[in-house]
């Protein structure tokens, strides 16, 4: 406890120092650099006292706030680039460990995302980028979702520097095993029903991308959620209403880009209804169809077919494997067509879901708390093992370049980072 | 916290160990000892359990710590006892042939240094392969792409009604018969199917004619970045895909021929959902073709403004229901989205007096009356914004007058079931205010 309290005290100094800067004039070289300094101190420290807190003080915790910020001092040289552990569309996450780091740090090792400005722009996902920063840093410190520690930005490229989770993702586990039985499949979607609550009815967050692709293990086997750059704000938190009486949301409770990964997209996002949190629960129907028998329920070749099945076809389930009656519902009451009908959405939330017999005798404070074991415990062998991440391989050569003109128009939209 | 005798024993047998070897590696002395003890102990604990199967078995993945029963396998006790009650939440295997390693070896899953999973599918692939048809040997689907997904997204946009800019979708004129001619042609599609008749007469009117002059011309090319979406008004047009994913240079790059599209016909809807890959190459078969295009932006604009015009409607209609003043905005944001639209024509009843009241209504547009037995004259006018029925949310009791369509008329409708799917019981949503004052003069349809 002392301990704690101790390293607990010395991240708060540092971290007021680092990031309450204010209005000061342009820092000299050697204050930039002792700024640098305090920053790698923090970051190699974060995890030091982490510990969950009650989901209501994760985004109030002063700690916490901490997490997530913007960094002035850091750049990409204060890290080494260990491997790829990886790769979308316009973004590469690596494994980094920092650069001369202190003598009792040298086994830190941390997740950095880095998304090259000019993809971002080209492939219109400046809004998303953007929403993916300022949502992780609100939601740092919650048991069952990446850390985002902090991020900064150089000429060509935006970075977050996350905590790593050594497990690996689920569906690497998943694939191997062709598919999980129900108590692991239980396991997991507990989780993950304890990570949708906290998103929706407390942070207002669609994350809209729940896939098994999207779900890390951390060193005990428990879930992190990972890759935000779908998740949007909506206008429905607690957080929101909390600011008091006066507080006019002016966000809409829906949103409209198609966005998600074709077999797991709700249908009203195939139709283009606007969409809510609603989506979430759909596609948490589907991760659980897809734990059960290794494949999700609505599947073809062409994306096309997969949507008009989605939006005209029941599940359906196989005789082989048998899957229980109580995760057969669960399962179609997640994926109702009608978001009238759908669990989750429906009232009561996500205590309704808690309540279905498919979770029957789970304890959720424990769930919480994580005093369930992990089903699957990741075989890691020392802090940076990277044994449990596929390789990719490395990035092409000959990028477009971020040029003036595009920093002219742009730079502006990246200046959060 | 001090340690345990038998944590005690590990060093000490560790320490034995390094004395007698001397290694030069030290770290890697240790990680390697540590690997072999585990997997040492893991397989005698294997050995020692009735696990049904050989070479997998849960018991490295014992339950929780605590002592209520485990839902997520195992029985309760203390974890000494869990790990001793065998498998309790054991990852399934199929085939036993495979090349599965079990989760005790270090390399649990995962060969050294490649990758062993298929080729990534998603992107717009060609089609191949029955929907969902099973294989009847291991339960899989066949042709079932095991590799990761990709993420799909659409142009973030914004509704033009919250950015201020004023955008109306584009319209181009097109006779009747042409226009009867592409509502049949795109109102079988599942892209199309759900609009209502504004969105399809924007949609309809923003298809933009496209000439084909000559025989040969490539329309979209697989491999492209898809953006519009065809129907096909005249002439005929060939589908080629190339199994490489991309058309090629030279004779022979476009592929196989797979089918032909005629007058009706349509091709590229992928576009309108998002920018993916085109999967086929579209070629005019012959001379004078006439083409109809919509591009995606425009698309899910239209669609997009006028959802989120008709949401801020149904949530401004039903910030001045008294009954549902105490929803909150989120409250009245889901309802909003469960409300359906219908229409009558002129002098239809629309709730009758004497029938159980089972949904409320809005009035969006057009006109309605209220008419009790036994009068002549309507009891209340009814114009847009307006709404009646409200009270069959609280109670079971019969409507207290008809209502009746004086224009025609376009309402948004959610019976009592719906409503309280979605909120729970309405009494309680009306115990946070009072509404027992005052009913008689909001609504005519209640009955003392």
């Amino acid at each position: 406890m002392q301990v704690h309290r101790r390293i607990s005290m010395k991240i708060r100094e540092v971290a007021d120092s680092v990031f309450h800067h204010g209005s000061q004039s342009t820092p000299s070289p050697a204050e930039m650099a002792q700024q640098t300094e305090q920053e790698k101190e923090f970051i190699a420290h974060f995890s030091d006292v982490q510990r969950p807190l009650p989901p209501g003080e994760v985004a109030q915790n002063p700690r916490n706030k901490e997490l997530g910020k913007s960094s002035k001092g850091l750049s990409v040289r204060d890290f080494e680039l260990v491997r790829t552990l990886g790769t979308g569309t316009f973004a590469r996450v690596w494994l980094v460990r920092l650069a001369s780091p202190a003598e009792e740090d040298r086994d830190k090792v941390f997740a950095l995302k880095v998304l090259r400005k000019v993809e971002v722009i080209k492939l219109k996902q400046v809004d998303h980028v953007n929403h993916e920063r300022s949502i992780l840093a609100d939601v740092a410190g919650h048991p069952f979702i990446t850390t985002l520690i902090t991020s900064f930005s150089d000429h060509d490229s935006l970075y977050m520097l996350l905590d790593y989770c050594p497990g690996g993702e689920v569906f690497s586990y998943l694939r191997k095993a062709k598919r999980f039985d129900e108590n692991t499949s239980r396991f997991y979607a507990a989780e993950i029903v304890l990570i949708l609550e906290f998103l929706h009815e407390r942070e207002g967050v669609a994350y809209r991308d729940l896939k098994p692709e999207n779900l890390l293990l951390d060193a005990e086997g428990h879930i992190k959620l990972v890759d935000f750059g779908f998740a949007k704000r909506l206008g429905n938190s607690e957080r929101r209403r909390s600011f008091g009486r006066g507080f006019v949301d002016k966000k809409s409770g829906e949103t409209y880009t198609l966005c998600g990964t074709p077999e797991y997209l709700a249908p009203e996002v195939i139709q283009s209804k606007g969409h809510t949190t609603a989506v979430d629960w759909w596609a948490l129907g589907i991760l659980i169809y897809e734990f059960l028998t290794g494949y999700p329920p609505f599947w073809n070749s062409n994306p096309i077919e997969i949507y008009k099945q989605i939006v005209s076809k029941p599940v359906h389930f196989p005789t082989e494997p048998a899957i229980s009656p109580e995760a057969k519902d669960i399962i179609r009451q997640f994926c109702t067509v009608d978001r009238s009908k759908r669990l989750g959405n429906i009232s009561g939330g996500a205590a309704r879901v808690k309540e279905h017999p498919f979770f029957k005798g789970v304890v959720w404070e424990d769930v919480y708390y994580r005093k369930y074991r992990g089903p699957i415990i990741p075989p890691i062998r020392y802090p940076g093992d990277a044994q449990c991440f596929d390789t990719y391989p490395d990035e092409k050569v000959g990028r477009e370049v971020y040029s003036d003109e595009l920093k002219r128009k742009w730079e502006d939209h990246f200046k959060d980072f | 916290m001090s340690h345990s005798s038998e944590s005690l024993d590990v060093i000490e047998s560790l320490k034995k160990e390094i004395l007698e070897t001397n290694p030069t590696d030290l770290l890697q002395f240790c990680a390697n000892y540590f690997t072999r003890l585990l997997e040492l102990e893991r397989s005698q604990f294997l050995s020692s359990t009735k696990s049904q199967k050989p070479n997998m078995s849960g018991s490295t993945f014992p339950g929780r710590f605590g002592t209520h029963s485990n839902p997520f396998g195992g029985d309760g006790g203390n974890i000494s006892q869990q790990v001793a009650s065998g498998p309790i939440s054991k990852v399934m295997e199929e085939d036993e042939s495979d090349t599965i390693t079990s989760p005790t070896t270090p390399n649990f899953g995962f060969k050294a240094g490649g990758s062993t999973f298929g080729p990534p599918f998603g992107g717009d692939a060609s089609g191949e392969g029955p929907p969902s048809s099973f294989k009847a040997a291991d339960g899989f689907p066949s042709q079932y792409g095991m590799g990761r997904r990709t993420s799909v997204s659409a142009e973030s946009l914004n509704p033009t009604a919250a950015s201020n800019d004023n955008w109306s979708p584009p319209y181009h004129h097109k006779t009747g018969e042409q226009l009867e001619r592409l509502k049949k042609s795109i109102s079988g599609n599942f892209l199309f199917s759900h609009l209502d008749d504004e969105q399809s007469a924007q949609v309809l009117g923003a298809l933009v004619e496209k000439a084909i002059p000559a025989k040969g011309i490539k329309v979209i090319t697989q491999g492209d970045e898809g953006d519009y979406f065809y129907v096909v008004e005249k002439g005929s047009f060939v589908v080629y895909v190339n199994k490489s994913g991309s058309l090629q240079p030279g004779p022979g790059g476009l592929g196989d021929e797979v089918a032909t599209i005629e007058p009706g016909g349509s091709f590229g809807e992928l576009a309108l959902m998002y920018n993916a890959p085109r999967a086929a190459t579209v070629m005019s078969a012959e001379a004078g073709c006439t083409l109809w295009a919509l591009d995606r932006i425009t698309f899910r604009r239209i669609l997009m403004d006028s959802t989120f015009q008709r949401r801020r409607l149904y949530e401004s209609f039903l910030e001045e229901v008294p009954l549902l003043a105490s929803l909150t905005k989120y409250e009245r944001s889901k309802i909003a989205d469960a409300l359906e639209t219908q229409k009558f024509p002129a002098g239809t009843t629309i709730i009758k007096e004497g029938d159980a009241g089972e949904a409320f209504f809005l009035l969006e547009s057009g006109e309605a009356e209220a008419y009790k037995n036994g009068t002549q004259n309507p009891v209340k006018q009814y114009t847009k914004g307006d709404y009646f029925g409200e009270l069959a949310l609280l109670n079971d009791a019969p409507r207290a007058a008809s209502v009746v369509s004086k224009t025609e008329v376009k309402v948004a409708t959610l019976g009592k079931d719906g409503f309280q799917r979605l909120l729970g019981p309405v009494e309680s949503i009306m115990r946070r205010t009072k509404y027992d004052e005052g009913v008689e003069e909001i609504d005519p349809l209640h009955k003392k």
